[in-house]
């Protein structure tokens, strides 16, 4: 009772007519900068850090909320209509939005990924009111061991996304892999693979190769075909919204991928990588039509834009009631705070009640905000499919190039860009998956210092692994994802299995 | 000009005071790490004051993340020599780094300031924790010292290093330390506060909240004295002779006159002295640890001295002894990538010979003047600037798409590079080459 007379506060605040104005401003600010690629949440954040210091800090934090939740979600834009992912959180979304999107469904993906981050944040915004204190306590738990077991479960995903061959898949895997080594090695300080160049002492960006893969290799490998097959088949464009067929096949992923990036986005680990992949490789394991994943199904981009917009939400549980920034994002959300006087940690909601109600209000608010002014959106930024390729690609390698270099404003950054681009050019001409390589980069890394961390507290015992009961318990997971189809085939047609990650899941609802 | 100039005018209407004539048109300010960390607050909390208290007229903040602050330095002393009216943000971490990462160049290249700011570190354990004092804690460590997990920020950080004093100090061998790297604050004191390592160091701002709260007990602090309204006794207090703060200064490039470097001091030394300021160490929660002139140079030298020594001590400039081996994981990786690449060249090999060979060169006429715009934008983004260099990676990317409209293409390519310019770097003060055309915008 306490909590809805503090929420009520809140929403008494956020919904005066100036602030619901700078909720709008807020949403419409992330939403266009997030759009651009490379410039992720964490920078759209800052970047427009500054134009809230002028104001009183509850007009700051309703603006914070929309310039937040609007910075997550336009990245998906971009996804789907021009296969140039902006950052991590939406790699996902893009395999199949933009497969849509090519055939003409442009229009239907935008709306399942606007509905759908709007039921997820405003489902995940509603469980951060009410339990973030207990979830936070759960996420302590979390250690070396369990975040460990954790990069196995998601790289359980690969198995899902490698593509026709398996062969070429973990190549691309191993690609990523090797190209996570580069750089200093967390535990010890040593660099590795650096090859005596300062810039590459803190890795590969990731936006850069994220970037380079999508946005640019996508430029390359058009020029590329346009010199070879000059009938490139036009689809035919339908800007109709979604049809019910696909609200029913929808509905279902924007609640799993709320209830799988929430939980997940409380914990530090990757940011929304792992939830969004994890999302996808469930929605293809319940599919009735798994073979459709990867040409355009809609569960394929519902279920990973809810599980991003949800655990951008859990994000803030770590942060609002323990001070830890659990992500870049969350590390320029924690000054923006500070700026304000407010100290995240464990009095935060007794100290000052009226400033963590407003925000939490205003992200309610600014999840409206943002159907509102994405929904009779999708179907005008659908129309960029029909702008000419020549403007089209011109100004994604010119917007591609801006993100790469004001990064660190570096020009090996850059021509780095433009090398992964034309080594994802090459890898798609040889039918090479591009995403195994993306997760391997995100992923090894992570996997790599948490498995050496957990050995290192536990002085070198392995059982570390199987004696925590989180650990235990996702690795089984992982073995079961991996074997559970094949051995389920195998008891009921006692037959010879032909390919493993073909086979639907047994357990549907 | 007339943008920023737009821009400058409307901070200066909301929020300054009258004031008297700014000291500076401009003072860029350097952040030599990425948006979030210590050294960026600074700078952006820096530019706030500079700003509202005007002066100087414009503050843009400029990030140059990587390896610890040592990028940042190396392009500093590189690229802004005999600049009067730029200063980077440094501090302890870096003076690590540069022993660490071998930097080749160090803090003795730059115009030494001011020191600005300091935080203390703390040793705390989880209110669970069997550990209810330093000695209780000491004494374990002593009798087991790999047994007890250290758990703090990244390797050859501020918390490695009170690690490696606090050890040497109570006469074990730094190497014995088990310390556990986390990157990133929030990851090492989730470790912390979940009671994953046996005991945890990081900076005291960081822990204020929890300490408040009681949630962790300190073992110690790492201040001479103790700090008034902190329940913590000092680790001196308690017979482990070790201080230690997190200092953060001010530098600013080689190669400026004394009169300049006098000039910037006096900003410096004016922004520390006002309530504004006052007002953002509280926020934060940093101390006022104001040395300039000589005795700021004496401090760094003395500093300098100590960190080298410790970090050797601690094995941090040479190979490290950990307990499972760094070079398995790449090993692994790498003969991964060995195999999985022939079997995959193998079957290509195998499947081509199936198909007939691809070889007409006039087909790869798009990719060729597609690479040729390519070509050219990483040849004059730095010296002709981003809009024009941009320009020309728009209309040579049009051109591979077959386009037999060349002026409707480079108007385009004038109006994208153009306008997100003035989007980006103007309004969003993000950093990119102004080249040929730095006057005209």
């Amino acid at each position: 009772m306490e909590t809805l007379d503090a929420l009520a506060g809140g929403f008494a605040n956020a919904l005066m007519p100036a602030h619901l104005g700078w909720a709008l401003a807020g949403t419409t600010l992330g939403t266009a900068v997030g759009v651009l690629p490379g410039i992720g949440p964490a920078l759209t954040v800052a970047l427009l850090l500054p134009v809230t210091f002028s104001l009183d800090p509850i007009s700051a934090f309703i603006m914070f909320g929309g310039i937040y939740y609007g910075a997550m979600y336009g990245g998906s834009t971009t996804s789907i209509l021009l296969n140039s992912p902006g950052e991590t959180a939406s790699i996902a979304t893009a395999i199949d939005g933009h497969a849509m999107a090519r055939q003409g469904r442009g229009t239907a993906a935008l709306t399942t990924a606007a509905i759908g981050s709007f039921v997820a944040g405003t489902l995940a915004t509603l469980a951060l009111t009410f339990c973030a204190p207990a979830l936070a306590a759960v996420a302590l738990r979390f250690g070396p061991a369990e975040y460990f077991a954790l990069t196995v479960l998601a790289f359980t995903t690969v198995s899902v996304l490698l593509g026709t061959s398996v062969v070429r898949g973990l190549f691309s895997l191993f690609l990523g892999l090797a190209l996570g080594l580069v750089g200093i090695d967390q535990l010890t300080g040593n660099a590795r693979f650096s090859f005596g160049i300062p810039q590459l002492l803190d890795g590969i960006d990731v936006v850069i190769l994220v970037i380079g893969l999508f946005a640019v290799g996508e430029t390359i490998f058009q020029a590329w075909r346009h010199g070879r097959d000059d009938t490139s088949a036009v689809a035919l464009h339908d800007f109709t919204g979604m049809n019910r067929e696909e609200w029913r096949r929808s509905w279902k992923p924007w609640l799993r991928g709320t209830a799988i990036g929430f939980p997940l986005g409380v914990l530090p680990c990757g940011g929304p990588v792992i939830p969004t992949f994890l999302s996808y490789m469930v929605e293809r394991r319940l599919s009735d039509t798994p073979e459709q994943f990867g040409h355009g199904a809609i569960e394929g981009v519902a279920g990973p834009e809810a599980a991003n917009n949800a655990a951008a939400a859990g994000v803030l549980v770590p942060l609002l009631t323990l001070g830890l920034p659990s992500s870049a994002t969350a590390a320029v959300l924690l000054t923006a705070f500070q700026q304000y006087g407010l100290q995240p940690g464990p009095l935060l909601f007794s100290a000052r009640p009226d400033l963590v109600w407003t925000l939490i209000a205003s992200l309610y608010v600014g999840n409206v905000m943002l159907l509102v002014l994405n929904l009779p959106l999708a179907g005008l930024w659908a129309r960029v499919m029909l702008v000419p390729k020549p403007l089209l690609f011109g100004g994604i390698l010119v917007l591609a190039s801006l993100g790469a270099y004001s990064l660190n404003a570096s020009m090996l950054d850059l021509g780095l860009l433009y090398v992964v681009g034309a080594i994802a050019c090459a890898m798609r001409v040889y039918d090479v998956p591009l995403v195994p390589a993306v997760l391997g980069l995100i992923l090894g890394p992570l996997s790599e210092q948490h498995f050496r961390r957990a050995m290192a507290i536990s002085e070198g015992n392995p059982l570390v692994f199987v004696t925590h009961g989180i650990s235990a318990a996702f690795l089984l997971l992982a073995v079961a994802v991996l074997l559970g189809p094949f051995l389920f085939n195998r008891w009921r047609t006692a037959g010879p299995v032909t390919t493993l990650d073909r086979e639907p899941e047994p357990q549907r609802e | 000009m007339r943008w920023r100039l737009t821009l400058a005018v409307v901070l200066v209407v909301v929020a300054a005071p009258a004031f008297a004539q700014p000291a500076f048109d401009q003072l860029r300010l350097i952040a030599p790490a990425a948006p979030g960390g210590g050294w960026d607050q600074t700078a952006r909390v820096m530019q706030q004051v500079l700003l509202r208290t005007a002066i100087a007229r414009t503050v843009p903040v400029e990030n140059v993340p990587g390896a610890a602050g040592t990028i940042g330095l190396a392009r500093f002393v590189s690229a802004e020599r005999g600049n009067r009216e730029v200063v980077m943000v440094s501090g302890l971490i870096m003076l690590a780094a540069i022993v660490t990462h071998q930097s080749p160049v160090t803090l003795h290249d730059v115009t030494p300031i001011a020191r600005i700011t300091g935080e203390y570190e703390v040793i705390v354990v989880p209110s669970a924790s069997p550990f209810r004092s330093l000695q209780e804690f000491i004494q374990a460590f002593k009798a087991h010292p790999e047994s007890i997990s250290w758990g703090g920020g990244s390797a050859g950080g501020t918390d490695q290093i009170l690690a490696g004093l606090v050890s040497d100090a109570v006469g074990v061998a730094p190497t014995r330390v088990n310390y556990i790297a986390f990157s990133g604050g929030g990851e090492a004191m989730s470790a912390i506060l979940g009671g994953q390592v046996s005991v945890g160091i990081n900076g005291l701002a960081e822990f204020q909240a929890q300490i408040e709260a009681r949630t962790v007990r300190v073992l110690g602090i790492s201040s001479a004295e103790r700090l008034p309204g902190l329940d913590a006794p000092t680790l001196r207090e308690q017979g482990v002779d070790v201080e230690l703060e997190n200092w953060r200064s001010v530098v600013a490039p080689p190669g400026i006159s004394p009169d300049d470097r006098e000039h910037v001091t006096k900003a410096i030394e004016a922004m520390v002295r006002l309530p504004e300021w006052r007002a953002a160490l509280e926020r934060y929660r940093w101390l006022d640890r104001y040395l300039a002139g000589a005795a700021f140079e004496r401090f760094v030298t003395a500093e300098e001295v100590r960190v080298r020594g410790i970090l050797s001590k601690l094995g941090l400039n040479g190979a490290t002894t950990t307990i499972v081996s760094a070079s398995a994981y790449p090993a692994f990786v790498l003969a991964g990538l060995f195999a999985t690449g022939l079997a995959a060249v193998l079957t290509m090999w195998t499947r081509t010979r199936r198909e007939p060979a691809d070889n007409d060169r006039s087909r790869w006429q798009p990719v060729a003047v597609l690479a040729a715009g390519v070509i050219l934008d990483l040849a004059f983004i730095e010296s002709l600037g981003f809009v024009l260099a941009s320009a020309a990676l728009f209309w040579f990317t049009a051109r591979a798409f077959d386009s037999r409209r060349p002026v409707r293409d480079a108007l385009f390519a004038i109006g994208v590079s153009v306008s997100s310019y003035l989007l980006f770097a103007r309004a969003l003060q993000l950093q990119l080459p102004a080249g040929l055309l730095a006057g005209w915008f």
